[in-house]
Formats: C-alpha cells, structure tokens, sequence
C-alpha cells in the first residue's frame, strides 16, 4: 500500500488527511500536527520561498513539549551564557548549532526568519557546519526567545562552545586557501615569461629582454617562495630537529636553493633560473595539501558539540524548595531534582523513587535501565519515565563521561604508528641527495672551480623530489574524492595503508549491525480486534511514553483516540482508558502471560489477552552481504557487543558471524581488540560513546554517520550514509591506491635514478632540468587521476 | 618590443588587484559555504515576498 507524502517532511502519512497547510494555492498534506504547525510559521512568516527552492525534504518535526520550550530559558542564566556568550559593548554574540539543516534552503529561511525579529542585529548561517553566528542586542530580546523563533520554524539550536583544535584547523584552511590562491596566480604569470625565455633558449633572444623577463619572473615568485612555500619551510625545520628528514626537506632546499640561485643568476646576468619550476612545483604541492587539509576539517567540525552530552542546568532541592541553578555550581552531596525526559546533569545515587534510564549515551544500548533507591545513574543518560531524587557524588572531570573521554585519549596516545612509506623513503633519499649534492660540489670544485656552483645547482633541481613528494598526496588526495562522492570520510592520513593490511573486522551490534530503532515485525491476534485496531490502541498507549519501544508504535498513532487515566509502571509497561474501556500494554509479566520471547510486548484489554506484537531491532540490509564479502576476501569476523542477551546471538547468526563476544563493558572491547591484535590487524566498528575507547586503540577504527560525535571524533573512518557496504569499498579503493603509490613511486625513483649520474657529470641544461622535473610530475599526478575513473 | 616595458607592469597590476580580490573573498569567509552561496542568489531576489508575488510564483506547476 502506497501512503501519501507529507509535504514538509517527506515521510508516509499513515492515517489519513488530518493535517493540511494552504500553500501556494493548494492544501498540502502534513503528517503531523508539528510540521503542520512548522509550515504554517513559515507561511506566516511570509517565506513560502522556501518550498520552492529546497531541494531536500525537511526533517520531521514531533509537535514541541511545552517543557522543552521552557527548557532554553536555562540559556538566560548569567552564569551559563558566560561560557558560550562573547558581549561587546552593548551587542552580544553566541555561535549556535541547529539541529535539522538539510539544504541551502535551510538556511534561507532561518536566515530570513530570523532577520525581522526586533532586537537581533544580524544572522549567518552555515550549511556545511549546520552552525548559525547570531549577534542580538540583549537589552531588546532573551537568548531563549531567539532559540524558541529558531524552533517555531522547526530547528533544534543549542549554543555550543568552540574547541580549540577546531579554530586551528579553520585557521589552517584558510591560510592554505591563500597560500594556494597566490600561488597560482604567479605560477600562471611566470609560466607566461617562462615560455619566452625557453623560445629565447634555441632562438636569439636579446639580453636586453631576457633580463628584464628575468627580472619580471623574480618578482612574481618572491611570494610565492617566501608566503606561500611557508608550511614546508617549517615542517623541514620541524624534522630536522627531531632528527628525522622528511620529503619537505629535500623540498625547501629544492625551492630555496634554485630561488637564491637563480636570483643570483639574474641579477649578475650569467647562468639559468628555474623561476617557472620552483612557483609551479609548489603550486602543485600546494593543491594536494589543501585538499588533504579540507576533507580533515570536514570531519572534525562535528567534535565541538560534546558538551551537549551533559545538560547546562539542574533542578536543586533545598531546604524543600526547588530551584534551577547551572550544572556546574552542583557540588557533591547536593540533592536535585531530575524530571522525566530530562537529562541526568551529575553522577549519583537516587535517593527517591524510582524511574528507568536511557543509557544509550554511554553503552550504546537503547533499551531502558531500570533503576531504584542506591542505583548509580550517570551524567548524559535520560530519565524515561518518573520523577527521581538524586544525591551527587561526582561532578565535573569525575563524571564517567569524562572517564570514558580520557580513556580514549590515552588509548588513542598509544596507537602504533603506521609509518607512512614516503616517510621512510623520503629519510634516505634526501640524505643520499644531499650527500651526493655536496659530494658533486666538492668534486668540481676541486677540478673545475667555476662551474661547481652550477653544476651542484642543476643536480639539486633536476633531482628535485616533486614527483616523489607527489606521488602519495595526488593519488591519496584522488581517492579523498572519490571517498566523499560515495559517502565516507577519511580522517586521519595513512587510512589507506591501513586499509589494505586489516585481515580481522570486528562489530559492534546495536547500531551498527542493526539500525539500533525497533521495529514491529509480527503481530500475533487473541482477541476480536484485527491489527489495525490493536495497533491504533497500542500506539495511543505508548504516545505519552519516551520508552524507545513506544517509537516503533508512532507511526500508527490515530490523534483521535484519546487515552485518559494513563498510568506508567517502571520497567513493566503502561495502563490507561480509552472510551471508558481498560487497556494494559507492557512485559509478558506485565499482562500476567508466560512469555517466551524476550523482545515482545503485549496488550491486553481489562484480563482479556487481545495481541502480541514482536520487536525487533532491523539488521541493517547489507550487513550480510558485506559480511560475506569480508570472509571471501580473508577477514575474520567477529561481533563484540555491550548487549548480554541471546538477542546478539540471534543477530549474528542470521548475518552468518559464528565469532561472537557479547555483555562487555568499554574496557573488555579494548582487552579483547589488544588480545586480537597479537596475531592480526583489526578493524573495529562502533557508534556509541562506549565504543570510543575501543575505535581508539584499535588499527582501523570506523564509524557510523548516525553514531555519537565523541565515536566519530576517535574514528580513522566515517561511513555517513550508514551502508555498510561501502567499508568493503573503501577497500576496495584503498587497494588501488596503494596499486597507484607504487607505480608512482617507482617513476619517481627510476627517473631520479636515470638523471642523477648525468646532473653530477655535468650534462643536464637547466631547460632539460626544468622539463624533466615537470614532465616527471605530470605524469605522476596523471598517474593519480585514473583513480577518479573508478566506479563503485 | 619596447612596448613591453610598458604592458608588462600594467599586468602585474591586474593580477595585484586580482589576488587583492581573492585574498578579500577569502577573509569575508565567501568560501566557508560552497552550498550555499551557490544557490543564494535565487532567494535574495525577493528579499521582502508580497501577496502579489506569491500569487505570481504559485501558478500550477
């Protein structure tokens, strides 16, 4: 059965026309009162613009609690808005990050929503960090009044703070971009004299001219040598005092020397300049490494949003009052408040009532953990259900959150370094060059005094490592490409060597295996209602629930059922009226019926047993096709999961992995992985912050794009369409570029092999130089670009 | 050919005022959102949408 689209968010409208907005001449159906409401505020505010342009649908809004709205106003707390909120005189700035961007039309229309409200000065908004920059004049309008206008359009905002490493990497991008930019255009302007003096080279040029293109061409490089070759100089130096040449030594004295020298040509008038190689050779390495630098700072913008994880406010009980005061004044022994859906703001121990919790955040897992009096509940989990009571017992760096965060730090401080092979080459080239440069010198220096000089010059640029110092850049940064065009991405560098050694995967289940959402999958009738009733009942049940097996039940919810004397029992299920009749949702203990199954959820009505509906979370569809493709290729699989039960069990088996490791806590996955890597190189996949440790010490580490952002800050790799599939491409990829390094590699050194004896005897003319150094890069970085042929 | 005594510094500072335009582009952050400035231009043609115009743009597709 095809169900119609809601017209603001795309998703299946399932119980008929309920919702409409009257856009641009036609009603449009609205699968729920949220986006109806959503639409309708977009309308008003005369941006139907919006539908107009977009060209993704928008997110799916879930009609606003009252309370979540009067949760931002924690944000006008002094105390809180210190940390993310920067005042200048009498304008005050905050950098937000909002949740539901999906296109450019997005941004549009927060944008022009925003702008016409009295007191914010301007707005920015950002598609690409989903992140707005918001200056208001505080004295017109609250920080929580613009977060609720955010949210009347349908976006999340939240200010966040931040990191310092992100700054830099921004920073950097933006430094690479100019010193790129310049680049390119000298080397385009010295090219052009360039070739007129190559022409003046076989052809009588006169001195006159050929010393003022001379003179011309030294101008348009000095940046070029001196700005934009910048980063190189300072890695060289960097290397050099930690005792270990890399390439972007041989690569600064090539781009110094032949500078110096060829000024030195010029202005005495004698000899050969090398203008055009030094601007263009940089231009090129320039590029790879922009590029490398882009695709980093993609991936790292999401890491600033951590503190999220921990709410900004608490409810404080004293002296029986209850007041809201920010999170980070809680001291130990203190006593809060902490309300259903509300986020746990410390670690303790719950000294009143009962309630279950949302641990997902630190062990992955989805289903709830019932805890009563003396249970321990930490920091970033959900209370799903009642009201609780709560005494500290850490805050701040104390909390398990931050335990886990160091963990992964020290783990990812102990990762061994796959070294790199250009690194290693690169060592004993450039000490092999230089010796043989000085070697040259000497030599001629001793027989034919006034030509050492030059000699040593041409050896020093023909050998000039450009298409050595290429060959892994192009090709690396080639299959960057081709990673962000299907939906992966890389992190770190020496991903792809990386890649190409792992021969044992091991998953994490929920979330990575599986969707991590339930699903109904079987409904089993006892009574005389057909499924379509005892569905509509069940989700009328479930909708007050914040429990994750109340989402499998959303989308049948009929907004015309209307439950009252709901009443909630921890860990057990629900029980409320509908038309004055008694209905009971929950466990097979719950109903009072010997279950046999433990994913299942009955209903009953009054004693009378009336359905069964089976849950279970969805494999995810090419799990096991990437599985078996992994075992053809000679991995291993295993599955390493928080979950204890047999559920882990069954999963595995129908996905086909007989290796199974299932109830370990965040540090047995670490032991387990180190025990692994004794005999083989592991890959590891994970989404919850439990995994971060374990993606850290692991050799390979990936992550879903749906995980948390602390998971994706410590993985190597990202798949962000969540198909797992695309590792096994990624594979593939990475096979072919080391395919491609090599070839590379191997030119670059047959060709400095070739033209090394006769720079030192003498026989290269600067020109041959010159065309040898282009003529062998070129061919590397079209070596490189067959890479992007590939199609997966 | 003495010409070029003349040509030649005139293009050098066409590409000085070309790379002063790109440094500029560069620090007001036009490269920050490729997505977006790439479509920005069909928004901010009607900057303040009236009645009118919506009747315009809302002819039956």
């Amino acid at each position: 059965m095809k169900y119609p689209e809601c017209f603001h968010c795309g998703e299946p409208v399932l119980t008929g026309s309920q919702f409409t907005t009257h856009i641009n001449n036609s009603d449009r159906l609205m699968c729920c009162p949220g986006c109806q409401a959503v639409s309708a505020a977009i309308l008003e505010a005369g941006l139907s613009n919006y539908y107009k342009y977009r060209t993704e649908p928008g997110s799916k809004q879930t009609a606003l609690v009252p309370e979540e709205l009067t949760a931002y106003s924690a944000f006008d707390l002094p105390e809180v808005q210190q940390d993310f909120v920067h005042s200048e005189s009498d304008i005050s700035r905050v950098s937000l990050s909002i949740d539901g961007i999906t296109c450019a039309a997005c941004a549009w229309l927060i944008e022009h929503k925003l702008r016409h409200v009295a007191g914010i000065a301007s707005i920015q908004v950002n598609t690409t960090t989903e992140r707005a920059l918001v200056t208001w004049l505080p004295t017109q309008i609250k920080l929580s009044e613009i977060l609720s206008q955010i949210s009347l359009i349908g976006y999340q905002a939240a200010p966040y703070q931040v990191d310092e490493q992100e700054i830099q990497s921004k920073q950097n991008s933006r430094q690479f971009l100019l010193r790129l930019g310049l680049a390119g255009f000298a080397t385009m302007q010295v090219m052009m004299f360039a070739l007129a003096l190559y022409a003046g080279y076989f052809t009588e040029l006169e001195v006159e001219f050929r010393d003022y293109f001379r003179w011309v061409s030294m101008i348009f490089a000095a940046p070029v040598v001196f700005y934009s070759a910048q980063p190189f100089y300072f890695s060289a130096i960097r290397s050099m005092f930690s005792g270990r040449l890399n390439m972007d030594v041989s690569v600064s004295i090539a781009i110094l020397g032949a500078y110096i020298a060829s000024c030195i040509a010029t202005v005495n008038a004698t000899g050969e300049v090398y203008f055009e190689s030094v601007s263009m050779f940089t231009f090129f390495l320039l590029l790879g490494r922009y590029f490398e630098q882009n695709a980093r700072q993609k991936a790292s913008v999401s890491s600033s949003n951590l503190h999220k994880l921990v709410p900004l406010t608490a409810h404080l009980i004293s002296n029986d009052t209850c007041e809201e005061v920010p999170a980070k004044g809680l001291k130990v022994g203190d006593i809060i408040l902490v309300k259903p859906g509300e986020v746990v703001a410390a670690d303790g121990t719950i000294i009143e009532g009962c309630s279950s919790f949302n641990e997902a955040m630190l062990t992955g897992e989805q289903t709830p953990v019932q805890k009563s009096d003396t249970s321990e509940v930490y920091a970033g989990t959900i209370n799903v259900e009642q009201p609780i009571k709560l005494k500290i017992t850490a805050t701040g760096q104390d909390q398990l959150v931050a335990e886990i965060i160091r963990l992964q730090e020290s783990a990812s401080n102990n990762k061994p370094k796959v070294a790199l092979y250009v690194d290693t080459i690169s060592n004993y080239f450039t000490w092999a060059i230089l010796s043989i440069a000085l070697l040259t010198y000497i030599v001629w220096k001793i027989y034919w005094p006034e030509d050492a000089f030059w000699v040593t010059l041409a050896v020093l640029v023909a050998t000039c490592p450009c298409a050595l110092a290429l060959a892994t850049p192009t090709a690396v940064t080639c299959a960057t490409g081709i990673f962000t065009r299907i939906g992966i991405i890389a992190r770190k560098p020496g991903v792809f060597e990386k890649l190409t050694k792992i021969d044992h995967v091991v998953f994490d289940k929920t979330g990575t295996l599986t969707c991590g959402t339930l699903t109904i999958t079987d409904i089993e009738l006892y009574g005389q209602l057909d499924k379509a009733q005892v569905l509509e009942v069940a989700a009328a049940l479930e909708a007050s629930s914040l429990h994750p097996i109340a989402k499998a039940f959303e989308p049948y919810n009929n907004p015309q059922l209307t439950v009252s004397r709901i009443q909630s029992f921890v860990g057990l299920g629900l029980s409320g009226q509908i038309n004055n009749i008694d209905y009971r949702i929950g466990s097979a203990e719950f109903i009072e019926v010997t279950g046999e199954h433990s994913q299942a959820v009955y209903l009953a009505q009054g004693d009378e047993l009336l359905a069964r509906f089976t849950l279970v979370d969805e494999i995810r569809t090419d799990a096991k096709a990437t599985v078996q493709t992994l075992t053809q290729q000679g991995c291993k699989v295993s599955v390493a999961s928080g979950d204890g039960s047999i559920h882990v069990d069954e999963v595995a088996g129908r996905i086909g992995i007989t290796d199974v490791y299932k109830g370990l806590k965040p540090q047995d996955k670490l032991s387990l992985i180190q025990n692994l890597q004794k005999s083989a190189s592991v890959a590891m996949f994970g989404d919850g912050i439990n995994d971060a440790p374990v993606l850290a010490g692991a050799n390979l580490s990936v992550a879903m794009g749906s995980g948390s952002a602390i998971t994706k800050n410590s993985a190597d790799l990202i798949l962000l369409g969540d198909h797992l599939s695309r590792f096994n491409d990624a594979v593939t990829v990475a096979r072919l570029v080391d395919k491609i390094i090599k070839q590379n590699l191997y030119w670059a050194l047959g060709y400095n092999l070739f033209i090394i004896p006769l720079a030192v005897t003498g026989h290269v003319a600067p020109y041959i130089a010159a065309l040898g150094m282009s003529a062998s890069s070129l061919i590397v970085v079209g070596n490189s670009l067959r890479l992007l042929r590939v199609r997966l | 050919m003495s010409i070029i005594y003349v040509l030649i510094p005139i293009a050098m500072l066409f590409v000085l005022i070309a790379i002063g335009i790109f440094f500029w582009a560069v620090k007001s952050e036009q490269f920050d959102d490729l997505d977006r400035q790439s479509v920005s231009i069909l928004f901010d043609e009607d900057e303040k949408p009236t009645p009118k115009a919506n009747d315009n743009e809302s002819t039956p597709s």
